[in-house]
């Protein structure tokens, strides 16, 4: 399988996902992006050392992924990508912050490997939380909540027009990859000779398709307006949802729920 | 309903695509347009349709096809692409449906009445809220006709609405096409297919008509098919 | 060099957002002014196929490794800077909210990061002063080096100007400890072959599309009657711009001097950047082999003093709490997972 068809399936998953249904999956969806973007930032905002302060926010996408009935180890797999990354730039921290900031019986743990841990798990809370949105969250009623956001027409037309070709591109460039490959067994990329021809022939195909989507626009009586599915309208359980989530997150940024609640076993 | 008096194409100077063409077609007929390769079938479509300008006279259900009448013709004419991905351009079968009576001022309501009755007739209810890019080749071309019948258009064109598809779901889009009661024009090289579907047979031979009456008679010459570079239809070559 | 919501403070998240949220109103704004209605199936379609492309592996000669390319300035050169930057901007989020790279806060730093430069940067102060030029002459070869010089430029220049945003973005969330002139000395050189790399593909698929369809290309053919507005003088403006960015950034490698181990550790370290930056994926995982390197050293150097066990736990204070605190929290994660599977499991049961 080439990266393109794996990208492809990645979509079909998170495309079946969010087709799926449960109390999340039926929450308005402008409720669900503002509750994950406020999510984010609270957990964002955590100082550097505070972990013990940042791994009680685990529980809200924990809960969610329970309730919205989607295994918590499906988004595991996109961690490949934020994972490097962040580890890449929080590697650094045990090397140049050695001062000890925690004992825990004998063993003594310095600042920059707290930084270092706390770090990953904002990445790992964040994905999570973005991850649930995508996948109780179908990308046409996303749109709509961006619109319902006031995010421009233009951009949301653009973005959804785009997602609806970025499958069909890719499914192109999947099957045109594997004629090249079985033609150039051996080779692992594209040879230097056909790099400008391998995505030029596309794109001057891809322009011809786009005069026929537009022609396919025009005939359809299309004059610069897009008409969204109606979302439901916004209702009181939403406002519900999102007003408990951002109470929760600020509880659990400004109370030390895990230092409180082990001060009450530890003396 | 659709009516060519005298008209001529050309993309580039000295090199016409059609000459002086001249048909008529009447309300509710199907018509089979044929033709070789470069015949100038998509050519005949595109003009009807406003999206070239040629000149002679074309004049759809009375109205002549000109830029200001554009809105009106192409209210009356539905297309069918070849490539139903051109063609379904939203993120569902749904969205693709309303798009055109919207933009037609059909009250949300009535939109979806029709959808609904569309895909009732088409015993495609199961498509509704399916994404145009997880369904099967031959159940994006069964949607994209259904999304053309939303727009209750009094004419259909269809441009080769039987290519790549397995004999399966040819045979259902040949049923569909069958039971329409509208004006049809389809362009094809499946000539099994525009026998069962059409009563009238359109040749084209380089830019001209080259035969034009019931459709078993002219599929049926062995001797002018193969002259305009065809082969007799499958189902009559036995006999 | 996608960044992630970790690497950055709510606040320069936030910042960043409103940056390039002003950039893609202007770019709103400029375009409905225009009123092309066949621009927006245009852009959605050359953003997907970029996207898509973006996936290709270009085996780079004389070595085993392969590159990619990103798509800013290519997507600037065939749609202009406007439609360029919001098709870019389509693309990032496309693959921020269902690829999971790049994430929904940082979205906005790498709008401005990768999007911003390749497509204001890129087209106005490289792109259109160096195709309006007379530069190499006229004619059609002339247009041709035009093209290869405008696109390896264009690409190198806003790849440092992205990557040094990157470093810049990182250390002002305070996240790192590793200090900005490292950080950047770091950054900067890997960049500049990766921007090598992307500008030699760039100039393959517009040298490309120059030969069949050279009326795609923005600023390629010159209007009837137009005169070129910009002369060899603001070329060489550019590459003095070129020289004190890059120059810049090497005089800032050698002040910083780091130590031995320091440049130790980036000799290894660069080389796993370099791959999650998006030089090879393929290799791409936890478990990469500079990664193992990176932490082969980390348990030489700084495991041993600072995880040495201490001989009096009486220092353990109130962070003890915290930590036992934390491990109950864990245990009640589990215990909520353990129950949404078991409540699925029953009423997956229950149903006939």
């Amino acid at each position: 399988m080439n990266k393109m068809q794996k990208a492809l399936r990645e979509l079909a998953e998170m495309d079946e996902l969010a087709a799926r249904t449960s109390p999340v999956h039926a929450l308005h969806p402008a409720a669900k992006l503002l509750a994950t973007i406020a999510y984010i930032l609270v957990t964002l905002s955590f100082d550097k050392y505070d972990l013990s302060g940042l791994v009680p926010m685990v529980l809200w996408p924990i809960l969610l992924f329970q309730i919205s009935g989607i295994e918590v180890r499906s988004c595991f797999y996109k961690l490949r990508i934020v994972l490097p990354l962040v580890m890449a730039v929080g590697l650094f921290n045990p090397f140049f912050d050695r001062a000890v900031v925690l004992r825990v019986g004998s063993l003594a743990v310095s600042g920059g490997v707290v930084s270092m841990v706390t770090l990953m798990l904002k990445g790992l809370f964040s994905l999570m939380a973005s991850f649930l949105l995508m996948a109780t969250t179908p990308i046409d009623s996303l749109c709509a909540a961006l619109r319902k956001l006031r995010v421009p027409k233009m951009l949301v037309t653009l973005l959804l027009l785009t997602y609806r070709y970025v499958g069909v591109m890719t499914e192109e460039l999947a099957v045109m990859t594997e004629a090249y490959h079985l033609r150039a067994p051996g080779q692992k990329g594209i040879h230097i000779s056909a790099w400008g021809s391998f995505l030029g022939q596309l794109l001057l195909r891809s322009m011809d398709r786009a005069q026929e989507l537009y022609s396919s626009m025009l005939l359809r009586g299309y004059h610069q307006h897009f008409h969204y599915v109606d979302v439901k309208p916004f209702r009181s359980r939403d406002a519900l949802y999102l007003g408990c989530c951002v109470m929760a997150f600020l509880l659990l940024r400004y109370v030390p729920v895990a230092q409180l609640l082990g001060g009450a076993f530890v003396r | 309903m659709i009516e060519f008096q005298h008209v001529s194409f050309a993309y580039e100077k000295d090199r016409p695509v059609l000459r002086d063409l001249s048909f008529r077609i009447e309300r509710g007929e199907a018509v089979g347009l044929i033709g070789a390769n470069g015949a100038g079938k998509s050519t005949v479509m595109k003009l009807m349709l406003g999206l070239l300008q040629g000149e002679g006279r074309i004049l759809v259900d009375g109205t002549e096809v000109r830029r200001e009448t554009l809105g009106e013709v192409r209210k009356k004419l539905g297309f069918v692409l070849q490539n139903s991905d051109n063609q379904m351009f939203m993120p569902t079968v749904y969205e693709d449906m309303i798009f055109a009576p919207l933009n037609y001022m059909v009250s949300r309501e009535e939109t979806d009445a029709r959808v609904d009755a569309v895909l009732e007739r088409l015993h495609l209810e199961y498509l509704k809220h399916r994404h145009n890019h997880r369904i099967s080749g031959g159940e994006k071309r069964m949607a994209a006709i259904a999304t053309i019948l939303a727009m209750e258009p009094e004419a259909i064109l269809m441009d080769e609405p039987t290519s790549a598809l397995d004999p399966y779901n040819r045979r259902l889009v040949i049923n569909i096409i069958r039971e329409l009661e509208q004006t049809r024009l389809i362009t094809s090289h499946d000539l099994d297919m525009i026998l069962d579907t059409c009563g009238r047979v359109i040749l084209l031979s380089e830019g001209r008509i080259a035969a034009d009456g019931p459709a078993e008679e002219i599929l049926r010459d062995r001797e002018l098919l193969e002259k305009h570079r065809m082969e007799l239809p499958l189902s009559l070559m036995g006999r | 060099m996608h960044m992630a919501d970790a690497l950055l403070a709510p606040a320069v998240a936030a910042t960043m957002y409103v940056a390039s949220g002003t950039a893609a109103g202007i770019s709103i704004s400029k375009l409905k002014k225009d009123e092309d209605p066949q621009k927006l199936p245009v852009m959605a379609v050359t953003a997907a196929l970029v996207f898509a492309g973006q996936m290709i592996n270009y085996t780079i000669p004389g070595t085993g490794s392969s590159g990619h390319m990103c798509g800013g300035m290519l997507l600037s050169a065939l749609l202009g800077p406007y439609a360029g930057f919001l098709s870019m901007i389509v693309i990032l989020a496309i693959q921020s909210l269902f690829f999971a790279d790049g994430g929904l806060m940082a979205l906005g730093a790498n709008i401005w990061n990768m999007a911003f430069y390749g497509c204001f940067v890129g087209y106005f102060l490289i792109w259109r002063p160096i195709m309006r030029s007379r530069l190499f002459g006229e004619g059609r070869s002339a247009r041709r080096g035009r093209i290869i010089l405008a696109s390896i430029l264009g690409c190198v220049v806003t790849l440092q100007l992205g990557a040094f945003s990157v470093v810049l973005e990182t250390s002002l969330s305070g996240i790192t400890e590793l200090p900005f002139g490292a950080f950047f000395a770091l950054m900067q050189p890997i960049h500049l072959a990766i921007g090598l790399i992307e500008g030699l593909i760039t100039t393959a698929v517009l040298l490309f599309v120059h030969e069949s369809r050279p009326e795609l290309l923005q600023d390629v053919e010159r209007a009837e009657g137009e005169s070129p507005r910009r002369s060899l003088k603001s070329v060489v403006v550019i590459l003095a711009v070129v020289a004190l960015v890059v120059g810049g950034g090497l005089s800032l490698l050698a002040s910083s001097n780091p130590d031995g181990l320091e440049w130790a550790l980036f000799g290894n370290a660069g080389e796993g950047y370099a791959e999650n930056m998006g030089l090879d994926e393929e290799n791409f995982g936890v478990s990469s082999q500079a990664a193992d390197t990176a932490a082969g050293i980390q348990e030489k150097t700084s495991f041993l003093p600072d995880y040495a066990f201490s001989g009096s736990d009486s220092a353990a204070g109130t962070t003890v709490s915290g930590v036992v605190g934390s491990a109950i929290v864990a245990g009640v994660a589990v215990l909520i997972c353990l129950a949404g599977g078991f409540f699925r499991r029953k009423r997956k049961s229950g149903q006939p």
